[in-house]
């Protein structure tokens, strides 16, 4: 589509740039002096850049838009969800005859059927399906995601793809988050900047309650709403999986639910609330996620552009009382597992079993790895796959870690479904 | 307990709902945040959108997306070529000579089946100067980049009357930007704020003393015992210092500490968690129940005053000066008691005990707030009001364009915010150029010339204005998809508390700068 020398394509009208080229076509006083104004920029934008957008939910469609209008041409996007009707409060490319399809087909048709000349690339399916050859054509990428562990494997994903030696191989990673009234952008520079992983320990903690809270001394709604879908729902429907899209599963929790609250005198069990646990639903809507999104097109148009200094490299806002936003340079960990590069020093008790070690090692808020494996540099602790040599090692869970590791040695901790490992020395008190 | 309550929990515990209809479940996401309530207050809302701009288009498209009742876009403009690159809410080149309201109001319609859109192309000149009533009829009023004498009038037109709706003023250039709502008055009953109110551990009530005092630790057996409510065990602890501290509370670090070592001296096992909590939450216990300022200041408000309440007030003062009352008759000088009470580690007899307690106490203090109301309110505006006494919210404002005629504000503001004051001054600065010039590209001197006749000769410009100044010379015309987007987000966003009246809006200048991504207020 694009013209050999590269200025102007065939769906382009005079003009049709105005706005965007105004920034492109001369610096500001706070543009960094390696910036090429005019048609050079121009053309890398229009012609040669090449970005991946990751998620086309709320924060996905409003990014696709957006850097549509903004000039990038050759867009990607990959979702593995479909259209749920709860999403049309706020994922404005979808209608209500799109229920049930997939949404980065959706949304990618849907844009490029309102702005002319722009191919956006779908695939209906999951990140981790691609592989390193898939990341590496892009210059950029955008994370619309609400899943934690999601934005792990791309952050680790692309951090582990950087070579020093190429410098084409660093992909900035911009990443945008909302929940209800707040949200969070910001940059990663893969390797050079403070990664997702550096900042693990600013999520907020899931709300657990004790199972013995529920099975016995329920207090709250939520304990009702628990105990029918963590104890009842599979001692009456067996292995019958629960769907928390299926409104006959919802209902059929809610009235459990409800039961078992009158029996105890506890008001507040909603079918809201019911969906809201086992779902653990997240407030969204369209503004905050406007907000979030532009704010990451913004960072890609100035990263790919040049024409201005990009986010440094965090910005997190809250809008329930007024305005309020923060702006700060998240740091580096040293001890980051997936670009720290440092082991992490560990000390726990001689009397510690190495199951109590890998519980930590899941709740820990700066690690929070789920089904690690352990090996020491010599010989593996546990593994959780295949299931043969899980079986074998399973004795292990029971003894004590310093049994298998002397003090001040080594761990090595990988989790199955992330791409990095985690080094541990520990030492015993 | 009465027969009433009991009846209430009943029917709160056994009524089934059906699964929800189509409509909620659309919305469920936002209904989370705002409620049945906000929401039907969206849907009876109609807006009015001064150009269908790329900016005016993002921020209505936040607004249809939730599903406000109506909305209009003004604008007499046809599609320009450069309308055409930078509008979602346009078709390319295919609306490229048609009106932008137009185009704007079908495409933005496709949204949601729920909202009704017209076009006006009619100019605004003309209907400010023949059918203001037109304008006024509107709940609230957006404009994005209103040619400077227009949105003077227009502002002075919404400032008349008290009763007018707000006016929310959007400039934006490059990547800059900053907006104002203009208002006279708004009160918040549901802020939503994080701050809970006082649970009176140490003002108990009679039923709550009674309680705490009727505990025999020594006769629980451990299960009993690990299951007494914090509340409870900190009453009681309280009300055993002050028999032997000469009625007088833990003051010093010191006897906090010992006050605080006392609790934990009561476990009967080392992991009794509710012990615990009470520890952690031991500073309740000196943290005094009272009016907090917050509130105590809107006690002096001049909408209290016995000439100004009448029949017209709205319901808000009526209930506020009910608390005023309330407060002042109370025993203990505080605001009525809340029946929320929060999780805490205990067994379903015991907190639910604790919770009906609390309920019973609080149903008895709204009857004694509803004998202070002078006129009929809403139960559930009642119950919502006692709820969030602890949080109410009443803003005043000014009207548009004060501030940058208030030469010592300015120059205050210079100083303490100097980024946030030179973007928002050199917006002001093009907008005053464009009204007297709209052919030519505004230059970095006649820029900065303009802003120092608005803070007045004597005020010296700091280092933060050539940032400011460059960036508006660069792209004096600019509307970039991208700052349109954030503000289409965040002008939505108030304008959607401004009409749920819950939540908080922003007060003052919201200044906006992506370059560096920040936001900032002035002006307030």
């Amino acid at each position: 589509m694009a013209t050999e020398n590269g200025s102007a394509t065939s769906s382009d009208w005079q003009d049709r740039y105005y706005h965007v080229d105004q920034i492109l076509d001369r610096p500001g006083p706070r543009t960094d002096p390696s910036f090429l104004a005019g048609d050079e920029v121009k053309d890398f934008l229009r012609n040669k850049c090449k970005i991946l957008v990751i998620g086309a939910g709320g924060l996905g469609c409003e990014i696709l838009a957006n850097l549509a209008l903004t000039g990038f041409k050759d867009i990607h996007v990959i979702d593995m969800d479909t259209i749920d009707i709860s999403n049309l409060n706020r994922q404005f490319l979808f209608r209500p005859a799109d229920v049930g399809r997939p949404k980065a087909i959706v949304a990618a048709e849907y844009v490029m059927k309102r702005v002319p000349g722009i191919k956006v690339t779908p695939y209906y399916g999951k990140i981790q399906d691609k592989g390193d050859d898939y990341y590496l054509q892009f210059n950029l990428v955008i994370c619309g995601l609400d899943s934690v562990e999601a934005r792990r494997w791309i952050n680790a994903t692309l951090v582990n793809l950087v070579d020093p030696e190429n410098p084409e191989s660093l992909k900035p990673l911009i990443d945008g988050g909302t929940e209800g009234f707040k949200g969070q952008a910001r940059v990663i520079l893969p390797t050079v900047s403070s990664c997702y992983e550096c900042s693990l320990d600013m999520l907020n903690k899931p709300t657990t309650f004790p199972i013995c809270t529920i099975a016995n001394t329920p207090r709250l709604p939520e304990h009702c709403i628990e105990w029918a879908s963590v104890l009842e729902w599979p001692r009456a429907r067996g292995d019958e999986k629960l769907d928390t899209d299926d409104p006959e599963h919802i209902g059929w929790l809610y009235s459990i639910a409800a039961a078992r609250a009158k029996e105890f005198k506890i008001e507040g069990v909603t079918w809201s609330l019911t969906q809201g646990v086992v779902k653990n639903v997240i407030p969204a809507i369209a503004s905050t996620n406007a907000i979030i999104a532009a704010a990451c097109c913004n960072e890609a148009f100035k990263i790919a552009t040049s024409s201005a200094a990009y986010l440094n490299n965090y910005f997190m806002l809250i809008g329930t009382e007024g305005v309020y936003s923060y702006t700060f340079e998240h740091e580096k960990r040293d001890h980051c597992p997936v670009c720290g590069g440092e082991a992490l020093e560990m000390s726990i008790s001689r009397e510690w079993t190495v199951e109590q070690l890998m519980e930590l090692l899941t709740e820990k808020q700066n690690i929070q790895i789920k089904k690690p494996s352990l090996a020491t540099p010599e010989n593996p602790i546990y593994f959780q796959q295949p299931p043969q040599l899980e079986e074998a090692m399973r004795p292990n869970l029971e003894k004590k870690v310093s049994e298998l590791v002397p003090d001040g040695g080594e761990i090595t901790v990988t989790a199955s479904s992330l791409p990095f490992s985690l080094s541990l020395i520990i030492t015993y008190v | 307990m009465s027969s009433q309550d009991s009846q209430d929990i009943v029917t709160a515990t056994t009524a089934i709902e059906s699964a929800p209809d189509a409509k909620t479940r659309r919305y469920d996401r936002q209904l989370r945040l705002w409620a049945a309530t906000g929401q039907s207050a969206l849907e009876s809302s109609r807006v009015l959108v001064i150009s269908a701009s790329a900016t005016s288009s993002s921020i209505l498209k936040n607004l249809v997306l939730p599903g406000i009742g109506h909305f209009t876009i003004l604008d007499h403009a046809k599609v320009s070529h450069s309308d055409a690159g930078n509008n979602f809410f346009l078709e390319g080149s295919d609306s490229i000579g048609k009106y932008r309201s137009e185009e704007a109001v079908r495409l933005l319609s496709e949204l949601n089946d729920g909202v009704e859109g017209r076009a006006n192309t009619r100019t605004l000149e003309d209907i400010l100067e023949s059918q203001p009533e037109w304008i006024t009829s509107f709940t609230i009023v957006i404009a994005h980049n209103l040619d400077h004498s227009l949105l003077h009038k227009l502002s002075a037109l919404l400032w008349k009357d008290s009763r007018y709706p707000p006016l929310v003023a959007v400039r934006s250039a490059g990547f800059l930007a900053d907006f104002y709502i203009q208002f006279h008055e708004h009160t918040i009953i549901e802020s939503h704020s994080e701050t809970s109110p006082s649970l009176r551990i140490d003002k108990p009530f009679p039923a709550l003393r009674e309680l705490a005092l009727s505990l025999e630790y020594d006769k629980m057996d451990p299960t009993e015992h690990g299951h007494i409510p914090y509340v409870v065990i900190l009453v009681r602890a309280l009300e055993d210092w002050k028999k032997s501290h000469g009625n007088s509370l833990p003051k010093s670090y010191d006897e906090r500490q010992q006050f605080k070592k006392g609790i934990l001296a009561l476990k009967m096992k080392g992991d009794e968690e509710n012990f615990d909590e009470a520890e952690a939450q031991a500073y309740r216990c000196w943290t005094e129940t009272k009016i907090p300022s917050e509130i105590a200041v809107l006690f002096s408000d001049p909408a209290l005053s016995t000439d100004t309440l009448n029949t017209s007030t709205s319901p808000f003062f009526h209930l506020l000066a009910a608390l005023k009352e309330f407060a002042a008759q109370s025993e203990i000088h505080t605001l009525p008691l809340t029946s929320t009470l929060p999780d805490m580690k205990s067994d379903t007899q015991n907190y639910i005990q604790l919770q009906r307690l609390y309920k019973a106490r609080a149903e008895e203090e709204k009857q004694a707030f509803k004998s202070y109301l002078q006129v009929p309110v809403d139960d559930a505006m009642v119950d919502s009001f006692i709820k969030n006494a602890h949080a109410l919210v009443v803003l005043r404002g000014k009207t548009w364009g004060a501030f940058d005629e208030d030469k010592g504000a300015l120059a205050e503001s210079l100083s303490t915010m100097p980024k946030e004051t030179c973007i928002h001054l050199a917006l002001s600065a093009l907008s005053l150029l464009q009204a007297s010039d709209t052919s030519v590209s505004p230059s970095a001197e006649s820029i900065r010339a303009k802003m120092q006749s608005i803070v007045g000769q004597s005020i010296k410009l700091p280092d933060e204005a050539d940032d400011a100044i460059g960036e508006i010379a660069r792209a004096p015309f600019s509307e970039l998809p991208n700052t349109a987007a954030f503000l289409g987000g965040m002008v939505a966003q108030e304008v959607i508390k401004m009409i749920t009246k819950q939540y908080v809006p922003v007060k003052g200048y919201c200044v906006i700068d992506l370059i560096e991504t920040w936001t900032g207020t002035i002006g307030a």
